[in-house]
């Protein structure tokens, strides 16, 4: 087994990793950019290196730097968490000929996966289900037209290069084809480099559900059932649960097989994701994630499996300790992600410094943050701050405690995302697990009218008795003083970005 | 003290009466019973109303805060009648015009208008930099540019006052 390992990423999942390393008694090594010398991964860490820079290209994104710091500290394997250069075959191939051990998948599954239509053609040579379309790039729309015709509409077009949403316009008649065309390739080349546009058949009410599945170096490979993120807004998953509300047992076996072979298909190691469309009880292969999910603990809290202490496990060679038919599902788990963005502003980021925090508790809660107090939630880095999960028998009784938890937990200082989780989990389309795809964007995030009052009268009380200090004492104010307080912060904020050379 | 709250497009005129130690508040004129405590000064409120208890969350400043409750998030604006009257005639004096802040946290890139610059509705006056794309920020009517609040460079948080329009009305 490794003796020290280093983690190539920040934040929550930095200390993920590092949280189940140290039960296994191994080192580990953090890295660290200028912004994040303060950070906790830093603090958590047994070394901690710092990669100086502050975008993420001259840190995180580095892999000189990282692997410098991995010869000096003499790690043996590098974990690169999701993100940043998880997904990078090249970093892959650097870190193994470096004579250090990949906590992932091999070279040539990251790059067959990484690419759409590379990734759609190896999937449709092992048989995998995919959603009817084209396998080959289309030259223009004219082209696309005679295309749609054999796999039907509505039609998506997608960027080859694509991900996160971008390059992707629904064509349902074919007059609308031309224009979409034109948009779609601009879109693509202005934000992956590479104009390439597919077809597919867009599919109408459409759920995601990923299977979870884990291999070793030896071609034992198990999956870890399903999860449903079917909450998402333009990519962006919200709440994600496990297992899903839809499936039945036969289309959930079925679909773990199918993600089997996926994955034998481009020779897997590690844990890695296949994600699937499940429309009116097709499912289809969308993409195969090669890497740890940020919405893994789901699939742990129902199985018990520390997916991060198999992934080392495997890339230290071990054969796989679990086996199909010991694997079971027991209870519902519900993750909620906390972004810093303010939902019932358009999902605007929000910045700031976090003046208060309170963790939720009790039983069968977790939370995965990185978050502190004090600490500065700027634009530079992703904006997840952490995720609370939640562990019940069935499926109410996780929605209850998730709503429970929700109310308990306080992030002071920046918008977040968790009224909009709560949103959906109060609303009955999700307790009955009657909804899709774009159930999110049709929520109109509001709190409730009832509290108003109550509010209006607190918020009044506290601004008369801020005032009233600032009156009585100025030595009180300086120290209470709202906002004083926030006014030196954003200044405080803009000159350290100054300081660093981020602002010209 | 008189104060006008305002959630979303709804208001709560208050009044908070303090005679002989003891504090009253008023809510649309009628009493309202509160017992209103903080557990820090940083926010942190616990309230008991009608036999019930609340823990809150308050951030801001104040003119424009946020309450946290119960994992719910409300945005509000403060007024004592002072800031009314002040905005109200600031309003008046900018003659239909006014202030245009940043949507969203960002960097201004750059400042395409001067001051006292003659605008037109839908004119371009400043890039702000978020979510890694360039945002024109454009005027909101027909103007004259009475002043600017920030310059190239600087990172300004979201609701923060980028440039001040005056109207036709003002001239």
């Amino acid at each position: 087994m490794f003796r020290r390992i280093l983690i190539a990423n920040r934040g929550e999942i930095a200390l993920r990793i590092i949280r189940t390393a140290r039960e296994m008694g191994i080192e580990c090594v953090a890295v660290y950019s200028d912004a994040d010398a303060t950070a906790l991964h830093t603090r958590m860490a047994h070394i901690a290196v710092p990669l100086h820079g502050t975008t993420p290209t001259e840190s995180y994104l580095d892999m000189d730097k990282i692997l410098a710091a991995a010869r000096d500290t003499g790690a043996e394997a590098i974990h690169p968490g999701y993100g940043f250069l998880s997904e990078n075959a090249e970093f892959a191939r650097r870190v193994k000929d470096a004579g250090i051990a990949w906590i992932g998948p091999p070279t040539d599954a990251i790059t067959v996966m990484g690419d759409k239509i590379s990734s759609r053609r190896a999937m449709q040579a092992a048989g995998v289900p995919c959603v009817p379309g084209l396998t080959d790039p289309v030259d223009d729309a004219k082209a696309a037209i005679v295309a749609a015709e054999s796999i039907g509409y509505p039609i998506a077009i997608k960027a080859a290069a694509g991900g996160g949403g971008k390059g992707i316009r629904i064509v349902r008649e074919p007059d609308e084809m031309a224009s979409a065309f034109r948009t779609a390739s601009g879109e693509a080349l202005s934000s992956f480099g590479d104009g390439r546009l597919y077809l597919e058949r867009y599919l109408d009410r459409p759920r995601h559900i990923e299977i979870q599945v884990l291999f070793d170096q030896h071609g034992n490979g198990v999956h870890l059932f399903e999860r449903e993120c079917s909450i998402q807004r333009r990519h962006q998953k919200l709440v994600e649960e496990a297992p899903s509300s839809i499936l039945d047992e036969a289309t959930r076996e079925a679909m773990g097989q199918v993600a089997l072979q996926a994955a034998h298909a481009v020779q897997y190691e590690g844990a890695g994701t296949v994600e699937f469309l499940w429309s009116g009880g097709e499912f289809f292969f969308l993409e195969m994630n090669t890497r740890l999910q940020v919405e893994h603990p789901v699939t742990e809290m129902i199985t018990g499996v520390d997916l991060v202490q198999e992934q080392i496990l495997v890339a230290a060679g071990q054969p796989l300790r679990l086996r199909q038919e010991d694997l079971r599902i027991s209870g519902h788990s519900i993750e909620v992600r906390i972004n810093a963005e303010d939902p019932s502003a358009g999902y605007l980021p929000s910045t700031g410094t976090l003046h208060n925090l309170r963790a939720p508790g009790g039983p069968w809660v977790r939370l995965d943050t990185a978050m502190y107090r004090h600490m500065e939630v700027g634009l530079t880095y992703d904006p997840m701050l952490g995720k609370l999960i939640v562990w019940g028998p069935d499926r109410v009784a996780a929605i209850e405690r998730m709503k429970r938890a929700i109310a308990e937990m306080n992030v002071g200082g920046v918008r977040t995302s968790l009224p909009a989780a709560l949103q959906v989990l109060e609303h009955e389309r999700f307790v009955s697990g009657d909804f899709d795809t774009h159930f999110l964007e049709s929520l109109t995030i509001e709190p409730p009218q009832e509290y108003e009052e109550l509010v209006a009268v607190a918020a009044a009380l506290f601004r008369h008795g801020a005032i009233r200090r600032r009156t009585m004492d100025a030595q009180a104010a300086a120290r209470t003083d709202w906002k004083e307080r926030g006014r030196r912060d954003v200044s405080a904020f803009a000159k350290r970005r100054l300081d660093r050379g981020e602002l010209s | 003290m008189k104060l006008f709250v305002q959630i979303g497009d709804r208001e709560y005129p208050l009044e908070i009466i303090e005679e002989k130690g003891q504090r009253k508040v008023l809510l649309d004129g009628e009493p309202f019973g509160i017992d209103y405590r903080e557990a820090d000064s940083l926010g942190q409120v616990i309230v008991m109303h009608a036999g019930r208890s609340y823990g809150l969350s308050i951030e801001g400043d104040p003119q424009r805060a946020h309450v946290t409750l119960a994992g719910y998030s409300y945005a509000l604006t403060m007024e004592d009648e002072r800031e009314r009257a002040a905005s109200l005639a600031a309003k008046e004096a900018l003659g239909g015009g006014g202030p245009l802040e940043a949507t969203m946290p960002g960097i201004v890139v750059e400042v395409l208008v001067q001051e006292g610059d003659r605008v037109q509705a839908g004119q371009p006056l400043l890039i702000l930099e978020a979510m890694k794309m360039q945002n024109e920020i454009v005027a909101s009517g027909d103007g004259v540019v009475d002043r600017i609040a920030v310059r190239a460079g600087e990172t300004v948080p979201s609701g923060h006052v980028l440039i001040v329009l005056r109207g036709p009305e003002a001239e």
